[in-house]
Protein backbone atom coordinates (compact mmCIF):
# COMPACT_ATOMS: atom_id res chain seq x y z
CA UNK A 1 0.00 0.00 0.00
CA UNK A 2 2.90 2.27 -0.22
CA UNK A 3 2.31 3.11 -4.03
CA UNK A 4 0.20 6.67 -3.47
CA UNK A 5 -1.64 5.90 -7.12
CA UNK A 6 -3.11 2.32 -5.03
CA UNK A 7 -4.12 4.19 -2.05
CA UNK A 8 -5.82 6.18 -4.12
CA UNK A 9 -7.59 3.55 -5.79
CA UNK A 10 -8.40 2.17 -2.87
CA UNK A 11 -9.79 5.28 -1.59
CA UNK A 12 -11.98 5.40 -4.74
CA UNK A 13 -13.28 2.29 -5.12
CA UNK A 14 -14.50 2.18 -1.01
CA UNK A 15 -16.05 5.34 -1.58
CA UNK A 16 -18.29 4.06 -4.74
CA UNK A 17 -19.51 1.41 -2.41
CA UNK A 18 -20.00 3.19 0.25
CA UNK A 19 -22.15 5.26 -1.97
CA UNK A 20 -23.79 1.90 -3.42
CA UNK A 21 -24.98 1.68 0.22
CA UNK A 22 -26.38 4.91 0.63
CA UNK A 23 -28.24 5.56 -1.95
CA UNK A 24 -29.70 1.88 -1.71
CA UNK A 25 -30.80 2.94 1.54
CA UNK A 26 -32.57 5.83 0.29
CA UNK A 27 -34.26 4.12 -2.16
CA UNK A 28 -35.57 1.76 0.86
CA UNK A 29 -36.31 4.13 3.28
CA UNK A 30 -37.42 7.37 2.18
CA UNK A 31 -41.14 7.39 1.85
CA UNK A 32 -41.37 9.90 -0.74
CA UNK A 33 -41.38 8.79 -4.55
CA UNK A 34 -39.32 12.80 -5.85
CA UNK A 35 -36.62 11.12 -2.96
CA UNK A 36 -36.38 7.29 -4.09
CA UNK A 37 -36.02 8.63 -7.54
CA UNK A 38 -33.06 10.26 -6.94
CA UNK A 39 -31.94 7.94 -4.88
CA UNK A 40 -32.10 5.71 -7.94
CA UNK A 41 -30.09 7.92 -9.90
CA UNK A 42 -27.28 8.41 -7.62
CA UNK A 43 -27.45 4.20 -7.73
CA UNK A 44 -26.74 4.08 -10.99
CA UNK A 45 -25.07 7.15 -11.57
CA UNK A 46 -22.20 4.98 -9.06
CA UNK A 47 -22.13 1.93 -10.74
CA UNK A 48 -21.71 3.68 -13.79
CA UNK A 49 -18.77 5.41 -12.63
CA UNK A 50 -17.55 1.91 -10.64
CA UNK A 51 -17.59 0.32 -14.62
CA UNK A 52 -15.32 2.96 -15.78
CA UNK A 53 -12.97 2.68 -12.81
CA UNK A 54 -12.73 -0.96 -13.52
CA UNK A 55 -12.15 0.15 -17.13
CA UNK A 56 -8.40 1.80 -15.53
CA UNK A 57 -4.94 0.77 -15.89
CA UNK A 58 -1.61 1.49 -14.97
CA UNK A 59 1.08 1.76 -17.02
CA UNK A 60 4.78 1.51 -16.94
CA UNK A 61 5.83 5.45 -17.29
CA UNK A 62 3.94 8.39 -17.32
CA UNK A 63 -0.06 8.06 -17.17
CA UNK A 64 -2.53 6.22 -19.41
CA UNK A 65 -3.94 8.14 -22.17
CA UNK A 66 -7.62 7.99 -23.55
CA UNK A 67 -8.95 5.48 -25.75
CA UNK A 68 -8.57 8.39 -28.80
CA UNK A 69 -5.45 8.35 -31.51
CA UNK A 70 -4.52 11.72 -31.14
CA UNK A 71 -3.27 11.81 -34.75
CA UNK A 72 -3.48 10.02 -37.68
CA UNK A 73 -1.03 7.54 -37.45
CA UNK A 74 1.28 6.45 -40.44
CA UNK A 75 3.21 3.38 -39.15
CA UNK A 76 1.77 -0.04 -38.11
CA UNK A 77 3.76 0.47 -35.07
CA UNK A 78 1.74 4.09 -33.89
CA UNK A 79 -0.90 1.46 -33.28
CA UNK A 80 0.71 -0.38 -31.09
CA UNK A 81 1.94 2.40 -28.41
CA UNK A 82 -1.55 3.34 -28.13
CA UNK A 83 -2.36 -0.09 -27.66
CA UNK A 84 0.22 -0.06 -24.71
CA UNK A 85 -1.21 3.27 -22.88
CA UNK A 86 -4.73 3.44 -23.91
CA UNK A 87 -6.86 2.88 -20.64
CA UNK A 88 -9.83 0.20 -21.58
CA UNK A 89 -12.58 1.77 -24.23
CA UNK A 90 -15.25 -1.61 -23.29
CA UNK A 91 -16.43 -0.28 -20.40
CA UNK A 92 -16.79 3.30 -21.17
CA UNK A 93 -18.67 2.02 -24.58
CA UNK A 94 -20.89 -0.10 -22.44
CA UNK A 95 -21.68 2.91 -19.86
CA UNK A 96 -22.57 4.93 -22.76
CA UNK A 97 -25.51 2.27 -24.24
CA UNK A 98 -25.76 2.11 -20.01
CA UNK A 99 -26.17 5.99 -19.35
CA UNK A 100 -29.18 6.26 -22.63
CA UNK A 101 -31.23 3.26 -21.54
CA UNK A 102 -31.08 4.72 -17.95
CA UNK A 103 -32.10 7.99 -18.84
CA UNK A 104 -35.02 6.47 -21.22
CA UNK A 105 -36.44 4.81 -18.14
CA UNK A 106 -35.98 7.56 -15.72
CA UNK A 107 -37.43 9.69 -18.07
CA UNK A 108 -40.51 7.55 -18.31
CA UNK A 109 -40.31 7.70 -14.35
CA UNK A 110 -40.37 10.92 -13.67
CA UNK A 111 -43.26 11.12 -15.37
CA UNK A 112 -45.03 8.35 -13.81
CA UNK A 113 -43.98 10.14 -10.59
CA UNK A 114 -45.57 13.64 -12.20
CA UNK A 115 -49.07 11.34 -12.49
CA UNK A 116 -48.95 10.21 -9.51
CA UNK A 117 -49.12 13.07 -7.72
CA UNK A 118 -51.97 14.77 -9.72
CA UNK A 119 -53.76 11.47 -8.65
CA UNK A 120 -53.06 11.28 -5.12
CA UNK A 121 -51.60 14.91 -4.26
CA UNK A 122 -49.03 13.42 -2.85
CA UNK A 123 -45.89 11.82 -3.63
CA UNK A 124 -45.95 9.75 -0.40
CA UNK A 125 -45.67 6.15 -1.63
CA UNK A 126 -48.50 4.33 1.13
CA UNK A 127 -51.84 5.88 -0.32
CA UNK A 128 -50.79 3.45 -3.75
CA UNK A 129 -51.38 0.82 -1.26
CA UNK A 130 -54.41 1.73 -0.45
CA UNK A 131 -52.95 3.43 3.49
CA UNK A 132 -53.16 6.95 4.62
CA UNK A 133 -50.30 8.92 5.52
CA UNK A 134 -49.50 8.58 9.72
CA UNK B 1 -36.55 5.35 14.41
CA UNK B 2 -38.50 1.75 14.65
CA UNK B 3 -37.28 -2.06 13.90
CA UNK B 4 -37.63 -1.91 9.91
CA UNK B 5 -35.27 0.67 9.71
CA UNK B 6 -32.66 -0.58 11.87
CA UNK B 7 -32.90 -3.67 10.33
CA UNK B 8 -32.39 -2.02 6.64
CA UNK B 9 -29.58 -0.21 8.27
CA UNK B 10 -27.60 -2.85 9.50
CA UNK B 11 -27.87 -4.79 6.74
CA UNK B 12 -27.17 -2.20 4.20
CA UNK B 13 -23.76 -1.53 6.40
CA UNK B 14 -22.70 -5.44 6.14
CA UNK B 15 -23.23 -5.44 2.19
CA UNK B 16 -21.02 -2.40 2.04
CA UNK B 17 -18.42 -4.08 4.19
CA UNK B 18 -18.83 -7.03 2.43
CA UNK B 19 -18.62 -5.63 -1.03
CA UNK B 20 -15.44 -3.89 -0.33
CA UNK B 21 -13.98 -7.24 1.32
CA UNK B 22 -14.58 -8.57 -2.22
CA UNK B 23 -13.21 -6.30 -4.07
CA UNK B 24 -10.19 -5.79 -2.08
CA UNK B 25 -9.56 -9.45 -1.97
CA UNK B 26 -9.46 -9.38 -5.99
CA UNK B 27 -13.20 -10.98 -6.46
CA UNK B 28 -13.76 -8.18 -9.43
CA UNK B 29 -10.72 -9.27 -11.24
CA UNK B 30 -7.35 -7.03 -10.66
CA UNK B 31 -8.01 -3.41 -9.90
CA UNK B 32 -5.99 -0.78 -12.65
CA UNK B 33 -4.14 -3.52 -13.91
CA UNK B 34 -0.81 -2.87 -16.02
CA UNK B 35 -1.87 -5.26 -19.01
CA UNK B 36 -5.03 -4.35 -20.86
CA UNK B 37 -7.41 -6.95 -21.45
CA UNK B 38 -7.45 -8.70 -24.62
CA UNK B 39 -10.55 -7.56 -25.98
CA UNK B 40 -10.03 -3.99 -25.24
CA UNK B 41 -5.98 -4.07 -26.95
CA UNK B 42 -7.87 -5.76 -30.59
CA UNK B 43 -10.08 -2.98 -29.97
CA UNK B 44 -7.71 -0.11 -29.71
CA UNK B 45 -5.40 -1.61 -32.35
CA UNK B 46 -8.77 -1.88 -35.12
CA UNK B 47 -9.95 0.94 -34.48
CA UNK B 48 -7.96 2.96 -36.97
CA UNK B 49 -6.45 1.01 -39.29
CA UNK B 50 -6.05 1.10 -43.06
CA UNK B 51 -3.30 -1.91 -42.91
CA UNK B 52 -6.17 -4.19 -41.74
CA UNK B 53 -9.08 -2.23 -43.27
CA UNK B 54 -11.04 -6.02 -43.18
CA UNK B 55 -11.20 -5.14 -39.40
CA UNK B 56 -11.18 -1.49 -39.15
CA UNK B 57 -14.10 0.92 -38.63
CA UNK B 58 -11.65 4.12 -39.65
CA UNK B 59 -12.65 5.88 -36.35
CA UNK B 60 -9.52 7.63 -34.31
CA UNK B 61 -12.00 6.97 -31.61
CA UNK B 62 -12.42 3.76 -30.11
CA UNK B 63 -15.46 3.76 -28.28
CA UNK B 64 -17.84 5.49 -30.69
CA UNK B 65 -16.03 2.79 -33.15
CA UNK B 66 -17.43 0.12 -30.67
CA UNK B 67 -20.17 2.16 -30.30
CA UNK B 68 -22.04 2.62 -33.81
CA UNK B 69 -19.33 -0.07 -35.51
CA UNK B 70 -18.60 -3.25 -33.82
CA UNK B 71 -21.97 -3.07 -31.66
CA UNK B 72 -24.03 -0.72 -34.12
CA UNK B 73 -26.91 -2.86 -33.95
CA UNK B 74 -27.18 -2.86 -29.87
CA UNK B 75 -27.36 0.92 -30.30
CA UNK B 76 -29.82 1.07 -32.74
CA UNK B 77 -31.82 -0.77 -30.12
CA UNK B 78 -30.75 1.64 -27.81
CA UNK B 79 -31.66 4.49 -29.47
CA UNK B 80 -35.09 2.87 -30.09
CA UNK B 81 -35.60 2.41 -26.11
CA UNK B 82 -35.12 6.03 -25.91
CA UNK B 83 -37.78 6.66 -28.66
CA UNK B 84 -40.31 4.48 -26.83
CA UNK B 85 -39.89 6.25 -23.46
CA UNK B 86 -40.67 9.60 -25.24
CA UNK B 87 -43.35 8.08 -26.79
CA UNK B 88 -44.31 6.37 -23.43
CA UNK B 89 -44.33 9.59 -21.79
CA UNK B 90 -46.17 11.53 -24.61
CA UNK B 91 -48.72 9.02 -23.74
CA UNK B 92 -48.54 9.65 -20.06
CA UNK B 93 -49.52 13.27 -21.07
CA UNK B 94 -52.07 12.86 -23.08
CA UNK B 95 -54.94 15.48 -24.48
CA UNK B 96 -52.06 18.32 -23.65
CA UNK B 97 -51.43 20.80 -26.06
CA UNK B 98 -49.14 24.14 -25.44
CA UNK B 99 -51.44 27.21 -24.53
CA UNK B 100 -50.16 30.58 -25.23
CA UNK B 101 -50.13 33.55 -22.54
CA UNK B 102 -49.80 31.45 -19.43
CA UNK B 103 -46.64 31.55 -18.11
CA UNK B 104 -44.69 34.67 -16.60
CA UNK B 105 -42.33 36.59 -19.26
CA UNK B 106 -39.61 35.08 -17.69
CA UNK B 107 -36.32 35.62 -15.44
CA UNK B 108 -34.50 39.17 -15.42
CA UNK B 109 -33.17 40.92 -17.85
CA UNK B 110 -29.83 40.48 -16.68
CA UNK B 111 -30.20 36.42 -17.23
CA UNK B 112 -31.52 36.67 -20.50
CA UNK B 113 -29.18 38.84 -21.80
CA UNK B 114 -26.35 36.84 -20.74
CA UNK B 115 -28.58 33.81 -21.95
CA UNK B 116 -28.59 35.27 -25.59
CA UNK B 117 -24.78 35.34 -25.70
CA UNK B 118 -24.14 31.87 -24.32
CA UNK B 119 -27.36 29.86 -26.59
CA UNK B 120 -25.06 30.18 -30.08
CA UNK B 121 -22.32 29.02 -27.80
CA UNK B 122 -24.17 25.86 -26.50
CA UNK B 123 -25.56 25.38 -30.07
CA UNK B 124 -22.01 25.48 -31.60
CA UNK B 125 -20.34 23.60 -28.75
CA UNK B 126 -23.28 20.54 -29.02
CA UNK B 127 -23.22 20.39 -32.45
CA UNK B 128 -19.24 20.53 -33.03
CA UNK B 129 -19.05 17.36 -30.21
CA UNK B 130 -21.30 15.48 -31.92
CA UNK B 131 -20.06 16.18 -35.36
CA UNK B 132 -16.42 15.25 -34.28
CA UNK B 133 -17.77 12.13 -32.59
CA UNK B 134 -15.56 10.00 -34.23
CA UNK B 135 -12.44 12.35 -34.06
CA UNK B 136 -12.41 13.41 -30.27
CA UNK B 137 -13.89 12.03 -26.95
CA UNK B 138 -17.96 12.61 -27.30
CA UNK B 139 -20.18 11.73 -29.86
CA UNK B 140 -24.08 11.82 -30.87
CA UNK B 141 -25.50 11.33 -27.69
CA UNK B 142 -23.13 13.84 -25.76
CA UNK B 143 -23.61 16.64 -28.42
CA UNK B 144 -27.97 15.79 -28.55
CA UNK B 145 -27.83 16.18 -24.89
CA UNK B 146 -25.83 19.22 -24.81
CA UNK B 147 -28.23 20.91 -27.46
CA UNK B 148 -30.87 20.11 -25.31
CA UNK B 149 -29.60 22.07 -22.42
CA UNK B 150 -30.14 24.93 -24.29
CA UNK B 151 -33.98 24.38 -25.01
CA UNK B 152 -33.87 23.35 -21.38
CA UNK B 153 -32.14 26.98 -20.45
CA UNK B 154 -34.26 28.87 -23.34
CA UNK B 155 -37.87 27.44 -21.77
CA UNK B 156 -36.61 28.30 -17.90
CA UNK B 157 -34.74 31.94 -19.02
CA UNK B 158 -37.35 33.32 -21.58
CA UNK B 159 -40.56 31.07 -20.96
CA UNK B 160 -41.87 27.96 -22.56
CA UNK B 161 -43.93 30.36 -24.62
CA UNK B 162 -41.08 32.31 -26.28
CA UNK B 163 -39.89 28.79 -27.09
CA UNK B 164 -43.21 27.41 -28.57
CA UNK B 165 -43.43 30.57 -30.52
CA UNK B 166 -39.99 29.58 -32.05
CA UNK B 167 -42.10 27.14 -33.66
CA UNK B 168 -40.68 23.89 -31.44
CA UNK B 169 -43.59 22.68 -30.32
CA UNK B 170 -44.19 19.14 -29.01
CA UNK B 171 -45.61 17.98 -32.00
CA UNK B 172 -42.70 19.26 -34.37
CA UNK B 173 -40.55 17.99 -31.62
CA UNK B 174 -41.56 14.19 -32.47
CA UNK B 175 -41.56 14.67 -36.09
CA UNK B 176 -37.69 15.92 -35.51
CA UNK B 177 -36.94 13.28 -33.53
CA UNK B 178 -38.75 10.30 -35.60
CA UNK B 179 -36.58 11.96 -38.28
CA UNK B 180 -33.41 11.24 -36.79
CA UNK B 181 -34.34 7.56 -35.81
CA UNK B 182 -35.21 7.28 -39.41
CA UNK B 183 -31.53 8.90 -40.65
CA UNK B 184 -30.14 6.22 -38.45
CA UNK B 185 -32.09 3.70 -40.14
CA UNK B 186 -30.93 4.75 -43.36
CA UNK B 187 -27.90 5.12 -42.90
CA UNK B 188 -27.49 1.37 -41.33
CA UNK B 189 -29.21 0.37 -44.62
CA UNK B 190 -27.88 2.54 -47.23
CA UNK B 191 -24.78 0.12 -48.02
CA UNK B 192 -27.15 -2.72 -48.42
CA UNK B 193 -29.48 -1.18 -50.91
CA UNK B 194 -26.49 0.08 -52.52
CA UNK B 195 -25.58 -3.42 -52.66
CA UNK B 196 -29.09 -4.94 -53.67
CA UNK B 197 -29.02 -2.25 -56.34
CA UNK B 198 -25.83 -2.97 -58.19
CA UNK B 199 -25.97 -6.85 -57.85
CA UNK B 200 -22.57 -6.91 -54.49
CA UNK B 201 -22.49 -8.27 -51.62
CA UNK B 202 -23.34 -6.30 -48.60
CA UNK B 203 -24.17 -6.50 -44.65
CA UNK B 204 -26.69 -4.20 -42.97
CA UNK B 205 -24.66 -1.97 -40.44
CA UNK B 206 -21.79 -2.43 -42.95
CA UNK B 207 -19.15 0.60 -43.17
CA UNK B 208 -16.04 -0.24 -44.14
CA UNK B 209 -14.76 -3.07 -46.61
CA UNK B 210 -15.86 -6.38 -44.94
CA UNK B 211 -14.75 -10.11 -46.18
CA UNK B 212 -16.78 -10.91 -49.59
CA UNK B 213 -18.12 -7.06 -49.26
CA UNK B 214 -16.37 -4.73 -50.93
CA UNK B 215 -18.41 -1.70 -50.20
CA UNK B 216 -17.42 0.97 -48.09
CA UNK B 217 -18.89 4.21 -47.07
CA UNK B 218 -15.86 7.17 -47.80
CA UNK B 219 -13.64 6.70 -45.52
CA UNK B 220 -12.10 10.75 -46.12
CA UNK B 221 -13.91 13.89 -46.29
CA UNK B 222 -10.97 16.62 -47.92
CA UNK B 223 -8.00 16.06 -45.59
CA UNK B 224 -10.04 14.64 -42.57
CA UNK B 225 -11.34 11.00 -41.69
CA UNK B 226 -15.35 10.52 -41.16
CA UNK B 227 -15.28 6.94 -40.41
CA UNK B 228 -17.58 6.37 -42.69
CA UNK B 229 -21.26 5.68 -41.29
CA UNK B 230 -20.20 6.99 -37.82
CA UNK B 231 -20.04 10.78 -38.98
CA UNK B 232 -24.32 10.25 -40.07
CA UNK B 233 -24.63 7.88 -37.39
CA UNK B 234 -23.53 11.03 -34.89
CA UNK B 235 -25.62 13.61 -36.54
CA UNK B 236 -28.43 11.88 -36.55
CA UNK B 237 -28.26 11.06 -33.47
CA UNK B 238 -28.02 13.98 -32.25
CA UNK B 239 -30.67 15.12 -33.46
CA UNK B 240 -33.06 12.47 -32.11
CA UNK B 241 -31.43 12.83 -28.84
CA UNK B 242 -31.39 17.10 -28.98
CA UNK B 243 -35.41 16.76 -29.97
CA UNK B 244 -36.38 13.78 -27.82
CA UNK B 245 -35.19 15.21 -24.68
CA UNK B 246 -36.51 19.12 -25.60
CA UNK B 247 -39.95 17.04 -25.81
CA UNK B 248 -39.42 14.95 -22.57
CA UNK B 249 -38.45 18.60 -20.60
CA UNK B 250 -41.52 20.05 -22.55
CA UNK B 251 -44.14 17.47 -21.60
CA UNK B 252 -43.12 17.22 -17.93
CA UNK B 253 -42.86 20.94 -17.13
CA UNK B 254 -46.75 21.25 -18.28
CA UNK B 255 -48.38 23.75 -16.44
CA UNK B 256 -51.78 23.71 -14.03
CA UNK B 257 -54.22 25.51 -16.78
CA UNK B 258 -53.10 22.97 -19.40
CA UNK B 259 -53.13 20.13 -17.23
CA UNK B 260 -56.69 21.47 -16.01
CA UNK B 261 -57.55 21.43 -19.54
CA UNK B 262 -56.57 17.72 -20.60
CA UNK B 263 -58.31 16.87 -17.43
CA UNK B 264 -61.73 18.37 -18.66
CA UNK B 265 -61.54 16.41 -21.99
CA UNK B 266 -61.55 13.60 -19.72
CA UNK B 267 -58.85 11.44 -21.05
CA UNK B 268 -57.28 10.84 -18.03
CA UNK B 269 -57.77 8.19 -15.66
CA UNK B 270 -60.61 6.66 -17.78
Amino acid sequence: MSDPVSLLFTVLILSLVVNIGISLYGVFTRPSLVKKFISLTIFSDTLNSFAIALGFRRVVEGYPSIAVLASIPEDVSELAVVANTAVDPVPQALVLTAIVIGLAVYMFLAGLIVMYYRHYRTTHVRPAGGGSIE
Amino acid sequence: MNFREVVIAVSIALMVLLLAYVIEAGGLGPIAPQRLRELAASYLLNTYNPWNIIQSAQSLEAVTAIVWDYRGIDTFFETSVLFISIVGVSLLFRGYREKAGISNRGLSEIVKTSTKILSPLILISGLSIAIHGHLTPGGGFQGGSFIAVLLVLLSVVFSLDFVVERGLSTSRLLVLRSLGLLGVLATSVALLVVGLLTGVNAYIFQNMVREGASLSMPPWFLDRPTGGTLLFFNVFEALAVAAGLSLAFIVLSLRREEVEEALEKGEWYE
